[in-house]
């Protein structure tokens, strides 16, 4: 899941034009989930799950400290972590094991996988990033 | 009009085994379905195989869910039936959560979010799930009765079928308005009888189709719901007309107490208490049958299938050959918790499948016990359902069925099913001279000539073995404590009795 996290923090970093842009790849990404898992399945179901990934990534990745999923399933004070990261990272598109978006993707991808499996997981991400070649080595 | 100038209504497959037959052939294209049912009766494994049957990427199914059930949560269960194709998400089959609206605004805004999804997909299936749970508070009886009129009409327009699916109590059928607009209601129930759980569905409303009407047992397996038609899927099968073709038992005394055998096509009852040789004639019924080329059943309810073909060839009779070559099937049906029409369903499958032209039953006191006991009461009628559907379509049936040994009265059956059958046979003990010995005799052949002669038997390693004299000599034969009637033993050619018209 990390891997995949990963990729799609990847796409969306390169998709900002600027530096500006792409530092917010990681609300980007989860925004994509949100709008995506929210029709699917409804707002308080992916709140839920969100809720359920920041708990893990925050153990994993304690720069998380401030993100709070809100109740319409929006991540609110992730700027405040992000703004404290080095955009050299992004836009060098590497993000280390202890970054926290990548974490909290990761964890949130890795539900879905729990819940739904890796084929379901899949389809919903080819949804949402139909530009995106995804296969199910990820 | 002519026929040509009606509107053809196209029939959409149902994806649920045996339901298209209960439905008329499958469901009307774009018509406006009810799904309803208690919690956990299958009403939404039910539309879920439907969808996956009839969903594509060009004209996709839309899924809404409402309250209750999480598409997560349902997704993550209904995966696991094989009917499931992950492939067809999001593209064929899109799941929408409608929730939101349902729970912030009122029942016009529900409509706008349906009527604006349905423009974006333009779909050939549409389900709500749980419709119940969307309109359990509408603001007026009005409202609602609107809603739906509005709801049907659209969607119907948009040549989408329809599902509204919800948990209704059955005294809501009279005045629930949503039973008025729908074209078809399916209503699934499931009641626990003793122990176990009885499956039923029955289609209560149709427009347009010719459905099976009544109580259709159904299960859910892990390939989702399956359906047995009270008709067992043979409704519109011609009945053969009675081909007067006799098929022999493999004992030729016995084919000659029949006048040439079993009338093809006939039911046929052995009827005996334990050790009488009910089986050992069953099973050389059936090796007949393949030796002549013709494909055989067996359906065994007490012991396994290798320990029934076992036995055969202790007989000398090879049961393992034929069923490699497709000839047999022993089918084994697992006992405790099945449904009559279930068991039928396997039978009827395994005839068709092999083209059985001999069925043997072994024994219809097994088959009754292995059904769940909330079924037992609906045995004798689904027996003769499938016995008119089989021997309808030619096939000879073989039942044996274990009696009481009395010594005071003669009993055929203790199921009281010899209207079932065209033709007894009854086995029994006899106290002849200090010995246990085996009388048989045709009690009944309907439409034919039988032998009234009772005849000895003995079942040795080549089976069923009808000894050379009839038993002319003992008066009180069929009470098993014969008398002597001091006359020397008859010498007589027992065939010669079957020249005598005893029709029954």
């Amino acid at each position: 899941m990390r891997d995949l996290a990963h990729r799609l923090l990847t796409y969306e970093a390169g998709a900002g034009e600027t530096p500006e842009l792409a530092d917010r790849a990681t609300l980007r990404v989860y925004e994509k989930l949100r709008h995506s898992l929210s029709a699917f399945a409804g707002v308080a179901a992916f709140e839920s799950l969100a809720f359920r990934a920041l708990t893990q990534a925050k153990s994993e990745a304690p720069g998380l400290w401030s993100a709070q999923v809100a109740a319409d399933g929006t991540l609110q004070g992730l700027g405040e972590f992000e703004s404290q990261m080095d955009m050299d990272k992004y836009l060098a598109v590497e993000f280390s094991a202890d970054d926290g978006g990548i974490v909290l993707i990761a964890r949130l991808l890795g539900l879905l996988r729990i819940f739904l499996g890796e084929a379901i997981t899949l389809s919903l991400l080819r949804n949402a990033w139909p530009g995106e070649a995804f296969d199910d080595r990820n | 009009m002519s026929t040509q100038d009606k509107v053809k209504i196209n029939k959409l497959p149902t994806g649920v085994p045996g339901l298209d037959e209960i439905v008329g052939g499958g469901l009307p294209e774009f018509s406006f379905n009810i799904i309803a049912g208690a919690p956990g009766s299958g009403k939404t494994t039910l539309a879920h195989q439907f969808v996956f049957a009839n969903a594509t990427p060009e004209r996709p199914a839309l899924y809404f869910t409402v309250l209750g059930e999480s598409a997560i949560k349902m997704l993550r269960y209904q995966q696991q039936y094989t009917f499931f194709d992950p492939a067809m998400l999001p593209g064929s089959i899109r799941f929408i959560n409608l929730s939101q609206v349902v729970l912030e605004q009122d029942l016009g805004a529900v409509l706008a979010e349906i009527t604006k999804e349905v423009e974006r997909a333009n779909p050939a299936v549409v389900v709500v799930d749980s419709f119940r749970t969307m309109v359990r508070k509408p603001e007026s009886q009005m409202d609602l009765q609107s809603f739906i009129q509005r709801l049907a009409l659209f969607l119907a327009s948009w040549q989408a079928t329809t599902f509204l699916i919800g948990e209704y109590a059955e005294e809501e059928l009279r005045d629930n308005p949503i039973f008025t607009v729908a074209d078809g209601l399916i209503w699934l129930r499931q009641t626990a009888e003793r122990n176990s759980i009885v499956r039923k569905l029955q289609v209560i409303k149709l427009r347009g189709q010719d459905s099976v009407p009544g109580l259709h047992t159904f299960r859910i397996t892990d390939a989702g719901v399956q359906a047995f038609s009270r008709t067992f899927g043979l409704i519109s099968r011609k009945r053969n007309p009675p081909s007067g073709r006799r098929l022999s038992f493999g004992v030729p005394e016995l084919d000659r107490m029949l006048d040439g055998g079993v009338r093809e096509g006939d039911s046929v009852l052995v009827a005996g208490s334990s050790g009488t040789g009910k089986s050992v004639l069953a099973t050389q019924f059936i090796s007949e049958g393949i030796r002549n080329g013709e494909p055989g059943i067996v359906a065994v309810f007490e012991e396994r299938p290798e320990a029934y073909a076992e036995r055969a060839t202790s007989l000398g009779l090879d049961l393992e050959t034929p069923q490699k070559d497709g000839k047999l099937t022993i089918l084994y049906l697992r006992p405790l918790d099945l449904s009559v029409d279930e068991t039928m369903q396997s039978i009827l499958d395994a005839v068709q499948k092999i083209g059985a032209k001999r069925l043997v039953i072994d024994s219809l006191a097994g088959f009754e016990m292995a059904l769940s006991p909330g079924f037992r009461a609906d045995f004798r009628e689904s027996l003769y359902r499938m016995i008119f559907a089989l021997t309808g379509i030619g096939v000879t049936i073989l039942s044996t069925v274990e009696v009481d040994e009395s010594f005071t009265e003669f009993p055929f059956s203790t199921y009281s099913i010899s209207f079932l059958t065209d033709d007894i046979i009854r086995l029994r003990y006899v106290s002849i001279d200090g010995q246990l010995r085996k009388i048989m005799v045709v009690i009944k052949m309907r439409g034919g000539n039988h032998a009234k002669d009772i005849r000895e038997y003995e079942i040795t390693s080549k089976g069923v073995v009808i000894l050379g004299k009839r038993l002319a000599n003992y008066q009180g034969l069929i009470s098993g404590i014969p008398v002597h009637t001091g006359r020397p033993d008859s010498t007589e050619e027992p065939a010669d009795d079957t020249g005598i018209d005893h029709k029954t």
